[in-house]
Protein backbone atom coordinates (compact mmCIF):
# COMPACT_ATOMS: atom_id res chain seq x y z
CA UNK A 1 0.00 0.00 0.00
CA UNK A 2 1.60 3.44 -1.02
CA UNK A 3 2.09 6.11 1.77
CA UNK A 4 -0.36 8.52 2.79
CA UNK A 5 -0.55 11.79 1.22
CA UNK A 6 -1.61 12.97 4.79
CA UNK A 7 -2.45 11.25 8.14
CA UNK A 8 -3.26 12.23 11.77
CA UNK A 9 -3.16 10.11 14.61
CA UNK A 10 -5.16 11.56 17.13
CA UNK A 11 -4.55 15.54 16.59
CA UNK A 12 -5.97 17.37 19.37
CA UNK A 13 -4.97 21.50 18.79
CA UNK A 14 -6.28 24.87 19.74
CA UNK A 15 -6.11 28.17 21.06
CA UNK A 16 -4.31 28.42 24.65
CA UNK A 17 -6.47 26.81 26.87
CA UNK A 18 -9.51 26.15 24.37
CA UNK A 19 -8.78 23.01 22.47
CA UNK A 20 -10.31 23.55 19.33
CA UNK A 21 -9.80 19.68 17.73
CA UNK A 22 -9.91 16.51 19.61
CA UNK A 23 -8.11 13.47 18.69
CA UNK A 24 -8.86 14.07 14.87
CA UNK A 25 -7.79 10.92 12.93
CA UNK A 26 -7.50 11.35 9.14
CA UNK A 27 -5.91 9.28 6.52
CA UNK A 28 -5.98 10.91 2.78
CA UNK A 29 -4.20 8.54 0.09
CA UNK A 30 -2.81 9.91 -3.05
CA UNK A 31 -4.95 11.08 -5.65
CA UNK A 32 -7.62 11.12 -3.35
CA UNK A 33 -10.00 14.41 -2.62
CA UNK A 34 -11.81 14.60 0.92
CA UNK A 35 -13.77 17.22 1.94
CA UNK A 36 -14.58 18.68 5.21
CA UNK A 37 -17.70 20.00 6.04
CA UNK A 38 -19.34 21.12 9.41
CA UNK A 39 -20.67 24.22 10.91
CA UNK A 40 -19.30 27.64 11.27
CA UNK A 41 -17.03 27.50 14.36
CA UNK A 42 -16.53 23.36 14.54
CA UNK A 43 -12.80 23.26 13.74
CA UNK A 44 -12.39 23.16 10.14
CA UNK A 45 -9.86 25.93 9.72
CA UNK A 46 -8.15 25.10 12.79
CA UNK A 47 -7.99 21.61 11.00
CA UNK A 48 -6.39 23.36 7.92
CA UNK A 49 -4.09 25.77 9.89
CA UNK A 50 -2.85 22.98 12.49
CA UNK A 51 -1.82 20.64 9.27
CA UNK A 52 0.34 23.87 7.96
CA UNK A 53 2.23 24.06 11.38
CA UNK A 54 0.45 27.55 12.26
CA UNK A 55 -0.96 26.09 15.51
CA UNK A 56 1.05 23.34 17.09
CA UNK A 57 -0.65 20.66 18.01
CA UNK A 58 -1.52 19.82 21.59
CA UNK A 59 -1.15 15.74 20.89
CA UNK A 60 -1.16 13.40 18.11
CA UNK A 61 1.01 13.30 15.03
CA UNK A 62 0.49 14.74 11.82
CA UNK A 63 2.49 12.88 8.40
CA UNK A 64 2.85 14.36 4.87
CA UNK A 65 3.69 11.50 2.45
CA UNK A 66 4.95 10.04 5.14
CA UNK A 67 7.31 11.92 6.61
CA UNK A 68 6.38 12.97 10.29
CA UNK A 69 6.04 16.96 10.19
CA UNK A 70 4.33 17.86 13.28
CA UNK A 71 6.95 19.67 14.70
CA UNK A 72 8.19 21.10 11.44
CA UNK A 73 7.94 24.69 10.71
CA UNK A 74 4.99 26.13 7.98
CA UNK A 75 7.43 26.90 5.67
CA UNK A 76 9.16 23.46 5.02
CA UNK A 77 5.77 21.98 4.89
CA UNK A 78 4.60 24.28 1.96
CA UNK A 79 8.34 23.12 0.46
CA UNK A 80 6.67 19.60 0.59
CA UNK A 81 4.71 20.19 -2.65
CA UNK A 82 2.00 21.41 -0.07
CA UNK A 83 -0.44 24.70 -1.29
CA UNK A 84 -2.66 26.00 1.50
CA UNK A 85 -5.23 28.77 0.25
CA UNK A 86 -6.58 29.79 4.06
CA UNK A 87 -9.93 31.38 3.96
CA UNK A 88 -9.02 34.93 4.98
CA UNK A 89 -6.48 37.51 4.07
CA UNK A 90 -5.27 35.29 0.69
CA UNK A 91 -3.39 37.34 -1.35
CA UNK A 92 -0.90 40.40 -1.06
CA UNK A 93 -3.35 43.37 -1.85
CA UNK A 94 -0.59 44.96 -2.43
CA UNK A 95 1.36 43.31 -4.69
CA UNK A 96 0.66 42.68 -8.52
CA UNK A 97 -1.36 39.69 -10.07
CA UNK A 98 2.34 38.55 -11.59
CA UNK A 99 3.90 39.08 -8.32
CA UNK A 100 1.27 37.29 -6.21
CA UNK A 101 1.92 34.49 -8.87
CA UNK A 102 5.48 34.25 -8.68
CA UNK A 103 5.69 34.14 -5.10
CA UNK A 104 3.50 30.72 -5.82
CA UNK A 105 7.12 29.50 -7.39
CA UNK A 106 9.07 27.56 -5.99
CA UNK A 107 12.19 29.29 -7.82
CA UNK A 108 11.99 31.16 -10.92
CA UNK A 109 13.53 28.98 -13.18
CA UNK A 110 11.00 27.41 -15.98
CA UNK A 111 8.07 30.08 -14.70
CA UNK A 112 6.52 30.96 -17.70
CA UNK A 113 5.32 27.48 -18.63
CA UNK A 114 4.51 26.91 -15.67
CA UNK A 115 2.43 30.15 -15.25
CA UNK A 116 0.95 29.38 -18.33
CA UNK A 117 -0.10 26.23 -17.85
CA UNK A 118 -2.37 27.87 -15.11
CA UNK A 119 -3.06 31.01 -16.78
CA UNK A 120 -4.94 28.78 -19.46
CA UNK A 121 -7.50 27.83 -16.68
CA UNK A 122 -8.00 31.21 -16.01
CA UNK A 123 -7.25 33.57 -18.76
CA UNK A 124 -7.82 37.12 -17.36
CA UNK A 125 -4.93 36.81 -14.72
CA UNK A 126 -2.27 36.87 -18.08
CA UNK A 127 -3.96 40.18 -19.35
CA UNK A 128 -4.25 41.86 -15.53
CA UNK A 129 -0.76 40.96 -14.51
CA UNK A 130 0.03 44.36 -13.87
CA UNK A 131 -2.99 45.26 -11.95
CA UNK A 132 -2.78 45.60 -7.68
CA UNK A 133 -4.23 41.64 -6.55
CA UNK A 134 -6.05 43.81 -4.15
CA UNK A 135 -8.35 45.91 -6.86
CA UNK A 136 -10.00 42.66 -8.46
CA UNK A 137 -13.19 41.84 -7.52
CA UNK A 138 -13.79 38.68 -4.80
CA UNK A 139 -14.34 35.91 -7.75
CA UNK A 140 -11.22 37.14 -9.47
CA UNK A 141 -8.94 37.45 -6.06
CA UNK A 142 -10.20 33.57 -5.54
CA UNK A 143 -9.65 32.61 -8.57
CA UNK A 144 -5.91 34.25 -8.15
CA UNK A 145 -5.88 31.77 -4.90
CA UNK A 146 -5.99 28.74 -6.76
CA UNK A 147 -3.87 30.02 -9.77
CA UNK A 148 -0.85 30.40 -7.18
CA UNK A 149 -1.98 27.56 -5.17
CA UNK A 150 -1.58 25.73 -8.41
CA UNK A 151 1.08 26.91 -10.06
CA UNK A 152 3.66 25.12 -7.10
CA UNK A 153 2.21 21.97 -8.57
CA UNK A 154 1.58 20.52 -5.36
CA UNK A 155 0.95 16.95 -4.20
CA UNK A 156 -1.33 18.28 -1.16
CA UNK A 157 -3.78 21.10 -1.90
CA UNK A 158 -5.15 22.44 1.26
CA UNK A 159 -8.59 24.67 0.89
CA UNK A 160 -10.33 26.68 3.33
CA UNK A 161 -13.94 27.38 1.98
CA UNK A 162 -13.00 29.09 -1.62
CA UNK A 163 -16.53 29.59 -2.37
CA UNK A 164 -17.72 31.52 0.54
CA UNK A 165 -19.54 34.39 -0.94
CA UNK A 166 -18.84 33.89 -4.26
CA UNK A 167 -21.17 33.77 -7.71
CA UNK A 168 -22.11 30.47 -8.93
CA UNK A 169 -20.65 31.07 -12.21
CA UNK A 170 -17.12 31.65 -10.42
CA UNK A 171 -17.82 28.45 -8.26
CA UNK A 172 -18.36 26.08 -11.13
CA UNK A 173 -15.09 27.14 -12.72
CA UNK A 174 -13.39 26.93 -9.27
CA UNK A 175 -14.77 23.28 -9.77
CA UNK A 176 -13.90 22.62 -13.20
CA UNK A 177 -10.07 23.52 -12.12
CA UNK A 178 -10.00 21.60 -9.39
CA UNK A 179 -11.32 18.57 -11.32
CA UNK A 180 -9.21 18.44 -14.17
CA UNK A 181 -6.25 18.63 -12.19
CA UNK A 182 -6.94 15.46 -10.22
CA UNK A 183 -7.70 14.15 -13.41
CA UNK A 184 -4.24 14.80 -15.15
CA UNK A 185 -2.00 14.27 -12.20
CA UNK A 186 -2.06 12.59 -8.73
CA UNK A 187 -2.95 15.65 -7.06
CA UNK A 188 -4.50 14.79 -3.24
CA UNK A 189 -7.04 17.73 -1.76
CA UNK A 190 -8.46 18.18 1.31
CA UNK A 191 -10.88 20.87 1.17
CA UNK A 192 -12.92 22.81 3.90
CA UNK A 193 -16.52 24.00 2.39
CA UNK A 194 -19.91 24.71 3.57
CA UNK A 195 -21.15 24.73 0.41
CA UNK A 196 -21.71 20.97 0.22
CA UNK A 197 -22.78 20.79 -3.30
CA UNK A 198 -19.62 22.49 -4.69
CA UNK A 199 -17.58 20.00 -1.87
CA UNK A 200 -19.00 16.92 -3.45
CA UNK A 201 -18.84 17.85 -7.02
CA UNK A 202 -15.23 17.93 -6.53
CA UNK A 203 -14.74 15.64 -3.59
CA UNK A 204 -14.33 11.13 -3.44
CA UNK A 205 -15.08 11.33 0.50
CA UNK A 206 -16.48 13.42 2.93
CA UNK A 207 -15.89 13.77 7.01
CA UNK A 208 -18.25 15.71 8.97
CA UNK A 209 -16.66 17.85 11.74
CA UNK A 210 -18.37 18.62 14.78
CA UNK A 211 -17.41 20.08 17.96
CA UNK A 212 -13.57 19.22 16.83
CA UNK A 213 -14.06 15.85 16.15
CA UNK A 214 -14.89 13.92 12.91
CA UNK A 215 -18.38 12.42 13.35
CA UNK A 216 -19.38 10.71 10.37
CA UNK A 217 -17.59 10.07 7.05
CA UNK A 218 -17.77 8.24 4.01
CA UNK A 219 -17.59 7.56 0.38
CA UNK A 220 -19.21 10.83 -1.73
CA UNK A 221 -22.60 8.86 -3.52
CA UNK A 222 -26.24 8.76 -3.32
CA UNK A 223 -27.24 9.50 0.21
CA UNK A 224 -24.42 11.87 1.13
CA UNK A 225 -25.84 14.92 0.88
CA UNK A 226 -28.92 14.30 2.88
CA UNK A 227 -26.52 12.49 5.65
CA UNK A 228 -24.39 15.49 5.92
CA UNK A 229 -27.28 18.07 5.59
CA UNK A 230 -28.47 16.88 8.38
CA UNK A 231 -25.39 16.94 10.74
CA UNK A 232 -25.62 21.20 9.18
CA UNK A 233 -29.40 21.43 10.01
CA UNK A 234 -29.76 23.85 13.09
CA UNK B 1 20.00 81.08 -1.57
CA UNK B 2 21.71 78.81 -3.85
CA UNK B 3 23.72 77.52 -0.85
CA UNK B 4 20.73 77.23 1.33
CA UNK B 5 19.28 74.82 -1.74
CA UNK B 6 21.97 72.69 -1.57
CA UNK B 7 22.27 72.88 1.85
CA UNK B 8 18.66 71.29 2.06
CA UNK B 9 19.14 68.37 -0.55
CA UNK B 10 22.37 67.26 0.94
CA UNK B 11 20.58 67.11 3.88
CA UNK B 12 18.20 65.29 3.09
CA UNK B 13 20.35 62.97 1.33
CA UNK B 14 22.74 62.67 4.97
CA UNK B 15 19.48 62.18 7.04
CA UNK B 16 18.31 59.47 4.48
CA UNK B 17 21.42 57.22 4.41
CA UNK B 18 20.96 57.81 8.40
CA UNK B 19 17.60 56.52 8.52
CA UNK B 20 17.55 53.63 5.52
CA UNK B 21 18.79 51.14 7.63
CA UNK B 22 16.16 51.32 10.59
CA UNK B 23 13.23 52.25 8.19
CA UNK B 24 14.27 48.40 6.38
CA UNK B 25 14.48 46.73 9.69
CA UNK B 26 11.25 48.34 10.53
CA UNK B 27 9.55 47.32 7.70
CA UNK B 28 10.06 43.79 8.15
CA UNK B 29 10.68 43.03 11.29
CA UNK B 30 8.21 45.48 13.17
CA UNK B 31 10.27 46.57 15.58
CA UNK B 32 12.39 50.39 16.01
CA UNK B 33 16.05 48.80 16.53
CA UNK B 34 17.04 51.59 18.85
CA UNK B 35 20.56 49.88 18.58
CA UNK B 36 20.71 51.70 15.30
CA UNK B 37 22.50 54.36 17.41
CA UNK B 38 24.67 52.29 18.41
CA UNK B 39 25.56 51.27 15.20
CA UNK B 40 25.99 54.59 13.77
CA UNK B 41 28.98 55.03 16.54
CA UNK B 42 30.57 51.80 15.51
CA UNK B 43 30.70 52.76 11.75
CA UNK B 44 32.15 56.18 12.86
CA UNK B 45 34.88 54.18 15.04
CA UNK B 46 35.69 51.84 12.24
CA UNK B 47 36.41 54.96 9.94
CA UNK B 48 38.90 56.36 12.68
CA UNK B 49 40.05 52.59 13.17
CA UNK B 50 40.66 53.00 9.13
CA UNK B 51 42.35 56.34 10.22
CA UNK B 52 44.80 55.46 12.32
CA UNK B 53 45.96 52.18 10.20
CA UNK B 54 46.90 54.82 7.34
CA UNK B 55 44.21 53.25 5.11
CA UNK B 56 42.70 54.79 2.80
CA UNK B 57 39.59 56.66 3.73
CA UNK B 58 37.61 54.95 1.06
CA UNK B 59 37.92 51.76 2.52
CA UNK B 60 36.05 53.11 5.93
CA UNK B 61 32.49 52.85 4.12
CA UNK B 62 32.87 49.07 2.85
CA UNK B 63 34.74 48.11 5.90
CA UNK B 64 32.01 49.52 8.48
CA UNK B 65 29.53 47.97 6.03
CA UNK B 66 30.72 44.53 6.54
CA UNK B 67 31.42 44.95 10.68
CA UNK B 68 27.75 46.05 10.58
CA UNK B 69 26.80 42.93 8.43
CA UNK B 70 28.52 40.87 10.92
CA UNK B 71 27.55 42.82 14.14
CA UNK B 72 24.04 42.71 13.07
CA UNK B 73 24.34 38.78 12.27
CA UNK B 74 25.26 37.58 15.80
CA UNK B 75 22.78 40.73 17.39
CA UNK B 76 20.13 39.27 15.67
CA UNK B 77 20.55 36.03 16.55
CA UNK B 78 21.43 36.06 19.77
CA UNK B 79 19.53 39.00 21.37
CA UNK B 80 16.66 40.00 18.75
CA UNK B 81 15.19 36.48 17.48
CA UNK B 82 14.07 35.14 20.51
CA UNK B 83 12.40 38.35 21.11
CA UNK B 84 10.22 38.17 18.49
CA UNK B 85 6.93 36.98 19.84
CA UNK B 86 7.35 39.99 22.58
CA UNK B 87 8.09 43.13 20.11
CA UNK B 88 8.31 45.62 23.12
CA UNK B 89 11.39 43.40 24.74
CA UNK B 90 12.77 43.25 21.63
CA UNK B 91 12.97 47.43 21.57
CA UNK B 92 14.05 47.46 25.13
CA UNK B 93 16.73 44.91 24.39
CA UNK B 94 18.35 47.04 21.41
CA UNK B 95 17.98 50.12 23.61
CA UNK B 96 19.89 47.94 26.29
CA UNK B 97 22.04 47.32 23.56
CA UNK B 98 23.33 50.67 22.17
CA UNK B 99 23.82 51.50 26.35
CA UNK B 100 26.41 48.77 26.11
CA UNK B 101 27.89 49.67 22.68
CA UNK B 102 28.66 53.49 24.03
CA UNK B 103 30.12 51.80 27.42
CA UNK B 104 32.40 49.22 25.06
CA UNK B 105 33.34 52.03 22.93
CA UNK B 106 34.02 54.76 26.45
CA UNK B 107 36.15 51.88 27.57
CA UNK B 108 38.08 51.32 24.29
CA UNK B 109 38.97 54.68 22.64
CA UNK B 110 37.87 57.11 26.16
CA UNK B 111 35.71 59.86 25.85
CA UNK B 112 37.44 62.16 24.04
CA UNK B 113 36.12 63.84 20.74
CA UNK B 114 38.11 62.32 17.34
CA UNK B 115 38.32 63.69 14.07
CA UNK B 116 38.54 61.00 10.59
CA UNK B 117 40.31 62.03 6.87
CA UNK B 118 37.63 62.56 3.88
CA UNK B 119 38.32 60.86 1.10
CA UNK B 120 36.94 63.84 -0.87
CA UNK B 121 38.70 67.46 0.21
CA UNK B 122 37.17 70.97 -1.04
CA UNK B 123 34.83 72.49 -2.98
CA UNK B 124 32.98 72.72 -6.35
CA UNK B 125 31.39 75.54 -7.77
CA UNK B 126 27.80 74.84 -8.23
CA UNK B 127 24.64 77.34 -9.12
CA UNK B 128 26.80 80.10 -8.72
CA UNK B 129 28.29 79.16 -5.40
CA UNK B 130 31.40 77.17 -4.18
CA UNK B 131 29.70 74.00 -2.24
CA UNK B 132 31.63 70.78 -0.20
CA UNK B 133 32.31 68.16 -2.57
CA UNK B 134 31.83 65.73 -0.19
CA UNK B 135 28.52 67.38 1.17
CA UNK B 136 27.28 66.79 -2.93
CA UNK B 137 28.49 62.96 -2.72
CA UNK B 138 26.25 62.30 0.33
CA UNK B 139 23.19 63.36 -1.86
CA UNK B 140 25.12 60.91 -4.54
CA UNK B 141 25.75 57.95 -1.71
CA UNK B 142 21.97 58.16 -0.82
CA UNK B 143 20.56 58.08 -4.41
CA UNK B 144 22.56 54.90 -4.86
CA UNK B 145 21.80 53.47 -1.96
CA UNK B 146 17.92 54.04 -2.17
CA UNK B 147 18.33 52.62 -5.82
CA UNK B 148 20.01 49.72 -5.00
CA UNK B 149 17.55 48.95 -2.08
CA UNK B 150 14.44 49.35 -4.82
CA UNK B 151 16.34 47.43 -6.89
CA UNK B 152 16.44 44.91 -4.74
CA UNK B 153 12.88 44.99 -3.71
CA UNK B 154 11.72 45.58 -6.74
CA UNK B 155 13.82 43.45 -8.91
CA UNK B 156 14.64 40.26 -7.00
CA UNK B 157 13.05 37.16 -5.77
CA UNK B 158 14.75 38.23 -2.19
CA UNK B 159 12.92 41.51 -2.90
CA UNK B 160 9.65 39.76 -3.25
CA UNK B 161 10.22 37.58 -0.71
CA UNK B 162 10.99 40.64 2.16
CA UNK B 163 7.73 42.61 0.65
CA UNK B 164 5.65 39.63 0.88
CA UNK B 165 6.93 39.38 4.60
CA UNK B 166 6.31 43.07 5.04
CA UNK B 167 2.43 42.32 3.97
CA UNK B 168 1.79 39.10 5.20
CA UNK B 169 4.21 36.73 7.12
CA UNK B 170 1.61 33.92 7.77
CA UNK B 171 0.60 34.07 4.46
CA UNK B 172 4.48 34.51 3.22
CA UNK B 173 5.51 30.99 5.48
CA UNK B 174 2.08 29.12 3.86
CA UNK B 175 3.86 29.64 0.25
CA UNK B 176 7.22 28.24 1.32
CA UNK B 177 8.93 31.96 2.56
CA UNK B 178 11.45 31.01 5.09
CA UNK B 179 10.47 34.34 7.01
CA UNK B 180 12.98 33.70 9.96
CA UNK B 181 15.78 33.62 7.27
CA UNK B 182 14.29 36.97 5.78
CA UNK B 183 14.23 39.05 8.89
CA UNK B 184 17.98 37.72 9.80
CA UNK B 185 19.20 39.15 6.42
CA UNK B 186 16.97 42.22 6.96
CA UNK B 187 18.41 42.90 10.39
CA UNK B 188 21.63 42.35 9.51
CA UNK B 189 22.05 44.18 6.36
CA UNK B 190 19.87 47.18 8.25
CA UNK B 191 22.47 47.12 10.72
CA UNK B 192 25.15 47.54 7.98
CA UNK B 193 23.46 49.91 6.48
CA UNK B 194 24.00 52.16 10.10
CA UNK B 195 27.66 51.28 10.83
CA UNK B 196 28.14 52.62 6.91
CA UNK B 197 25.96 55.76 7.33
CA UNK B 198 28.25 55.96 11.20
CA UNK B 199 31.43 56.13 8.86
CA UNK B 200 29.61 57.93 5.98
CA UNK B 201 29.21 61.21 8.68
CA UNK B 202 32.18 60.76 10.47
CA UNK B 203 33.97 63.29 8.16
CA UNK B 204 31.51 65.91 9.10
CA UNK B 205 31.49 65.89 12.24
CA UNK B 206 33.97 65.14 15.37
CA UNK B 207 33.91 61.49 16.80
CA UNK B 208 32.63 60.28 20.26
CA UNK B 209 30.64 57.60 22.39
CA UNK B 210 27.67 59.45 22.31
CA UNK B 211 27.71 60.75 18.37
CA UNK B 212 24.86 58.05 17.44
CA UNK B 213 22.32 59.43 20.00
CA UNK B 214 21.27 62.36 17.76
CA UNK B 215 20.84 60.63 14.77
CA UNK B 216 19.09 57.85 16.14
CA UNK B 217 16.47 60.31 17.38
CA UNK B 218 16.24 62.19 13.88
CA UNK B 219 16.24 58.98 12.37
CA UNK B 220 13.05 57.77 14.32
CA UNK B 221 11.45 60.27 13.81
CA UNK B 222 11.81 60.09 10.14
CA UNK B 223 10.78 56.64 10.28
CA UNK B 224 7.59 57.21 11.88
CA UNK B 225 6.50 59.67 9.82
CA UNK B 226 7.48 57.31 7.11
CA UNK B 227 6.11 53.91 7.68
CA UNK B 228 7.82 51.36 5.64
CA UNK B 229 8.06 53.20 1.73
CA UNK B 230 11.75 54.35 0.59
CA UNK B 231 10.22 57.23 -1.10
CA UNK B 232 8.20 58.41 2.02
CA UNK B 233 11.82 58.58 3.72
CA UNK B 234 12.83 60.52 0.88
CA UNK B 235 10.07 62.98 0.99
CA UNK B 236 10.17 63.03 4.84
CA UNK B 237 13.96 63.64 4.76
CA UNK B 238 13.48 66.39 2.66
CA UNK B 239 11.04 68.34 3.80
CA UNK B 240 11.87 67.99 7.70
CA UNK B 241 15.97 68.25 7.06
CA UNK B 242 14.76 71.31 4.70
CA UNK B 243 13.05 72.50 7.54
CA UNK B 244 15.86 71.81 10.29
CA UNK B 245 18.26 73.66 7.44
CA UNK B 246 16.00 76.64 7.37
CA UNK B 247 15.95 76.97 11.35
CA UNK B 248 19.11 76.27 12.02
CA UNK B 249 20.34 79.31 9.26
CA UNK B 250 17.61 81.84 9.81
CA UNK B 251 17.12 81.06 13.24
CA UNK B 252 18.95 78.99 16.08
CA UNK B 253 21.40 75.84 15.50
CA UNK B 254 20.02 74.76 18.92
CA UNK B 255 16.34 74.88 17.74
CA UNK B 256 17.84 73.68 14.18
CA UNK B 257 18.98 70.66 15.89
CA UNK B 258 14.65 70.30 17.68
CA UNK B 259 13.39 70.50 14.39
CA UNK B 260 13.18 67.37 12.84
CA UNK B 261 11.78 65.82 16.26
CA UNK B 262 9.50 68.78 16.61
CA UNK B 263 7.87 68.64 13.24
CA UNK B 264 7.49 64.92 12.90
CA UNK B 265 5.70 65.08 16.20
CA UNK B 266 3.55 67.75 15.24
CA UNK B 267 2.51 65.71 11.58
CA UNK B 268 1.90 62.59 13.75
CA UNK B 269 -0.68 64.79 15.58
CA UNK B 270 -2.83 65.72 12.66
CA UNK B 271 -1.93 63.40 10.22
CA UNK B 272 -1.00 59.56 11.82
CA UNK B 273 0.45 58.14 8.69
CA UNK B 274 2.81 60.94 8.30
CA UNK B 275 4.40 60.85 4.93
CA UNK B 276 3.44 57.19 3.98
CA UNK B 277 -0.02 56.61 1.92
CA UNK B 278 -2.67 56.13 4.59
Amino acid sequence: MAEAALQLDGVTSGYGEAMVLRGVNLTLAPGEVLAVLGKNGMGKSTLLKTIMGFLPPRDGQIYIHGRDVTRVAPYRRAAQSVAYSPQEQAIFQDLTVSENLRLGLRSDRRSAAATERVTAFFPFLGKRGRQPAGTLSGGEQKMLIMARALLSNPRLLLIDEISEGLQPSVILRLGEVLRRECATRELTILIIEQNVRFALSVASRYAVLARGEIVDAGAVGPGAETAIQDHLAV
Amino acid sequence: MNNLLLDVVTTAGILFVVAVGLLVVFGVLKIINFAHGGFLTIGGYAALIVTQLHWSPWAAPPVALILGILLGMLVERLIVRPLYSRPLDAILATWGLSIVVVQLITIGFGRGTEFVLSPLQGAVALLGTSYSLYRLAMLVVALVIGGAIAGILQGTRLGLAARAVIMNETLAQSLGINSALVRFATFSVGAGLATMAGSLITPLLSIDPLMGVPWLLNAFMLVMVSGTSLVSLAVASLVLGGAQVVVSTYGNPVLGALTIVVLAALLLRIRPTGFARA
